[in-house]
């Protein structure tokens, strides 16, 4: 049993957009991978887990937003300088798999205002369409968290960026997080938002012709919404 | 409190029963522990309780007689062993000395009625008989006994035997001892096995005439027990007499003073003011102070990879730290944001405590039939220790990364006049206990803040008692002063892992100025959210004095 602390598959691509930031690649962020990752994890641990590792992204994304110097008293009368949080946030949840991670955000951030965007493949043309889109109506004046925890070929994170621009939020305020991204996926987005950071738990080896992330972790919405 | 609450896995693990400094324990004479099953058994529980359980009159500081400020054991527990004939008083003698002792933290009356040994079908059909020796030295399991007894005077803890004697059977469980800086063994045998003699402080031997001694156990036996004049006298003539002559009245050679059996009010007294000058030698030590004054002052963020903490480990100060530190140490913070953002922080804090673990390779598939070869934890018990109050913020957090993660709790209190820290109470969960278990178990170790580091040491110093190896402990806190007790802490057991949130840089003594009951310096009632605060005048009359972390956050507590 070799008992070890680094984590032993991560296959970072040698260049990585500037844009993109990749939580520190640990043993323990790996195990937590590793339980939702396996078909066999039973629906309560794949809740429990993929939640945790949300909520250590989201934390992560906040990192981005700015904040301002801020100095307060202590109760034992000191003064403290320290920061205030500044900007005005809001979340947007690509329908459906990007709801889970709503729960995530407001554990961290307790009343946050949360959008959704739905879009799917267009089975003809293989092309990502949007559905549907509701969204915090002064979201011009917000810094956007956007959720999707799966970037494959980057489709439809592509086009919720497009309706985020139509509404009016500059890319540089959209922070877009996902659990797992492929490579091709980074590029592709990357390619057409270099301004957009990109954070994500895991960069994983590339798709398969059904365009799923590999080894990824199946369906996300399905698995924990449905099976 | 009752005997019987405490000999389950499940429940209360070492009975700290309370009694008020000076009270008297009950004096009238029980002769078998831990007897807790059968009718009528309830009655004497109470009675029975006072054995095989850790008395105290209040806290006990952990390194009493024990532990110098590099955590090193300088001293074991103080063992008295007590022996003499069946009825000639020794529990009486027992009983009269911890009285006698008046405030002495910790005292435990360890019985050898409770290692009988466990019998074999045979044996159990003759005990019901009342054709079993149990006068005889084999009897009792002298190795047990003795192997218990090193642990508890080493200052381990100790898990002992339970006997039943409605059963005549020793029980499955076992009962979980620890932290007696006084130890009485008291048994007509005590002083018969060498092994035994030899960890003993002082032998007494209680004498009494045989008639006297004959008389009572007539007494007793018919009012407490039910028994017959006849059966009671038979079982005399056919063990109880042999086995005083032959194996009990010579063990008096060996004790250090033989004590009357009635009428030993002086002898007492003596034995008592021996002990507590004993006792007394040892603890002058005033730690929380030692602490706070000790190495150099300058420990700044920024140096904390120097090679002399290695394991300290201070979280990334991202923006969001900050911000969230910000609001945590503000007094204005309304309570509800105040547990919000403690919630946050300790949450974020467990999940790099995890980072601590061990891991290993495991292969799994993926939904889409891949091959992914991960990670996962290597341990057998990984469980949370919090240091009441303050370390119950950081319990939310644990829990939110490992679901059902089992949770023990120190109770560590300062005295008010010195501020050195107490042990008043402590449950710990089972994987502790067993000392077994402990070797391979990962510990939490949950604080707010280390201050000048005295109930961290203590907590520590807890745990390695019980076998926790150092490198399987993790000191989880949100605020550590740059200049007190971590260096110390570091120091004494330089394997311990520290995860903490920031480091402050002062540390300071000043009068209490919270309205609070009298608790641990840096760990009381911050959630109060805004402390409402006492002017200096009233503080300094109130006369506690308290070691400060500046700029801090205030007094945390749950």
């Amino acid at each position: 049993m070799v008992i070890s602390t680094a984590p032993s598959s991560q296959s970072t691509p040698a260049s990585l957009p500037p844009s993109v930031f990749t939580l520190p690649q640990t043993a323990q962020l790996e195990a937590l991978f590793t339980i939702i990752r396996d078909k066999e994890t039973n629906r309560g641990d794949f809740l429990f887990y993929s939640d945790r590792i949300i909520r250590l992204l989201v934390e992560e994304g906040l990192n981005h937003l700015p904040v301002i110097p801020k100095t307060v008293t202590t109760p034992t009368g000191a003064t403290y300088e320290g920061v205030g949080f500044e900007g005005k946030i809001c979340g947007v949840s690509i329908l459906r798999a990007g709801e889970a991670m709503e729960v995530g955000l407001r554990e961290v951030c307790r009343s946050v205002r949360i959008g959704k965007i739905l879009i799917q493949r267009d089975e003809e043309t293989a092309q990502a369409k949007l559905f549907y889109a509701k969204l915090p109506q002064d979201i011009a004046q917000r810094y956007v968290l956007l959720l999707d925890p799966m970037l494959a070929t980057g489709g439809s994170a592509i086009k919720a960026v497009e309706v985020l621009k139509e509404h009016g939020v500059p890319e540089d305020r959209i922070i877009f997080i996902n659990l797992i991204a492929s490579p091709e996926g980074l590029k592709n987005f990357c390619g057409k938002y270099p301004q957009t950071r990109v954070i994500t738990g895991w960069i994983d080896e590339g798709l398969n012709e059904k365009a799923y992330i590999i080894p990824g972790l199946g369906d996300f919405g399905e698995r924990r919404y449905c099976v | 409190m009752s005997d019987s609450l405490g000999t389950g896995e499940q429940s209360a693990p070492a009975e700290l029963l309370e009694i008020p400094a000076g009270a008297r324990p009950p004096l009238s004479r029980t002769a078998t522990p831990s007897n807790t099953f059968g009718p009528g058994a309830r009655s004497e529980i109470l009675l029975q309780a006072k054995k095989n359980t850790v008395l105290k009159s209040h806290g006990r500081p952990p390194w009493f007689t024990r532990y110098d400020e590099d955590g090193h054991s300088v001293g074991d527990a103080f063992v008295i062993g007590i022996a003499g004939g069946s009825a000639s008083g020794k529990t009486h003698v027992a009983r009269r000395i911890v009285q006698a002792l008046g405030s002495i933290p910790t005292v435990v009356i360890l019985s050898q009625d409770s290692f009988y040994k466990r019998h074999s079908p045979e044996d159990l059909e003759l005990a019901f008989a009342n054709r079993y020796d149990f006068d005889h030295p084999d009897a009792i399991d002298m190795p047990l006994f003795a192997s218990c007894l090193a642990d508890l005077k080493a200052g381990r803890q100790s898990n002992i035997p339970i006997y039943s004697f409605t059963q005549h059977q020793r029980l499955d469980e076992t009962k979980y001892l620890y932290g007696a800086a006084i130890i009485i063994v008291e048994g007509i045998l005590a002083l018969h096995d060498p092994a035994l003699r030899k960890l003993y402080d002082l032998k007494i031997f209680v004498q009494c005439d045989s008639d006297l001694m004959l008389a009572r156990r007539i007494s007793r036996d018919v009012k407490e027990r039910g028994r017959s004049v006849d059966g009671v006298l038979e079982q005399y003539l056919r063990y109880v007499k042999p086995a005083y002559d032959n194996f009990v009245q010579p063990t008096s050679r060996f004790a250090n003073i033989i004590v009357p059996g009635s009428d030993n009010t002086v002898a007492i007294e003596l034995i008592a003011t021996h002990v507590r000058r004993k006792i007394e030698d040892h603890s002058r030590l005033y730690l929380r102070k030692s602490l706070a004054r000790i190495g150099p002052r300058d420990l700044s963020p920024g140096d904390l990879k120097d090679q002399h903490f290695p394991n300290l480990t201070v979280l990334r100060q991202t923006p969001q730290l900050q911000g969230i530190f910000t609001i945590l140490r503000d007094r204005t913070t309304t309570r509800e944001d105040f547990i919000f953002f403690t919630d946050r922080l300790s949450t974020y804090l467990s999940e790099k405590a995890m980072e601590f673990l061990p891991y290993v390779t495991k292969e799994v598939t993926t939904p889409i039939s891949k091959i992914y070869a991960g990670k996962q934890l290597a341990v057998n018990d990984v469980c949370g220790v919090s240091i009441l109050r303050s370390g119950g913020p950081l319990e939310r957090g644990l829990r939110r990364v490992i679901q059902d993660i089992r949770m023990g709790s120190l109770l560590i209190q300062s005295e008010d006049k010195t501020g050195e820290p107490l042990l008043l109470h402590l449950m710990l969960p089972c994987c502790i206990r067993q000392r077994s278990l402990a070797k391979k178990s990962f510990v939490f170790l949950l604080d707010a803040q280390i201050g000048t580091g005295a109930a961290a040491f203590m907590a520590i110093r807890v745990l390695l008692d019980h076998g926790v190896p150092q490198e399987n402990i993790i000191f989880v806190t949100m605020i550590v002063a740059a200049c007190g007790g971590v260096r110390v802490l570091q120091r004494a057991f330089p394997k311990v892992r520290i995860i903490c949130g920031t480091i402050d840089p002062v540390l300071r003594e000043s009068w209490a100025l919270w309205d609070t009951l009298p608790s641990p310096p840096e760990t009381a009632d911050g959630e109060l959210g805004t402390p409402t605060a006492k002017t200096k005048a009233e503080a300094e009359a109130e006369g506690r004095r308290v070691w400060v972390v500046e700029p801090g956050m205030g007094h945390i507590g749950t």
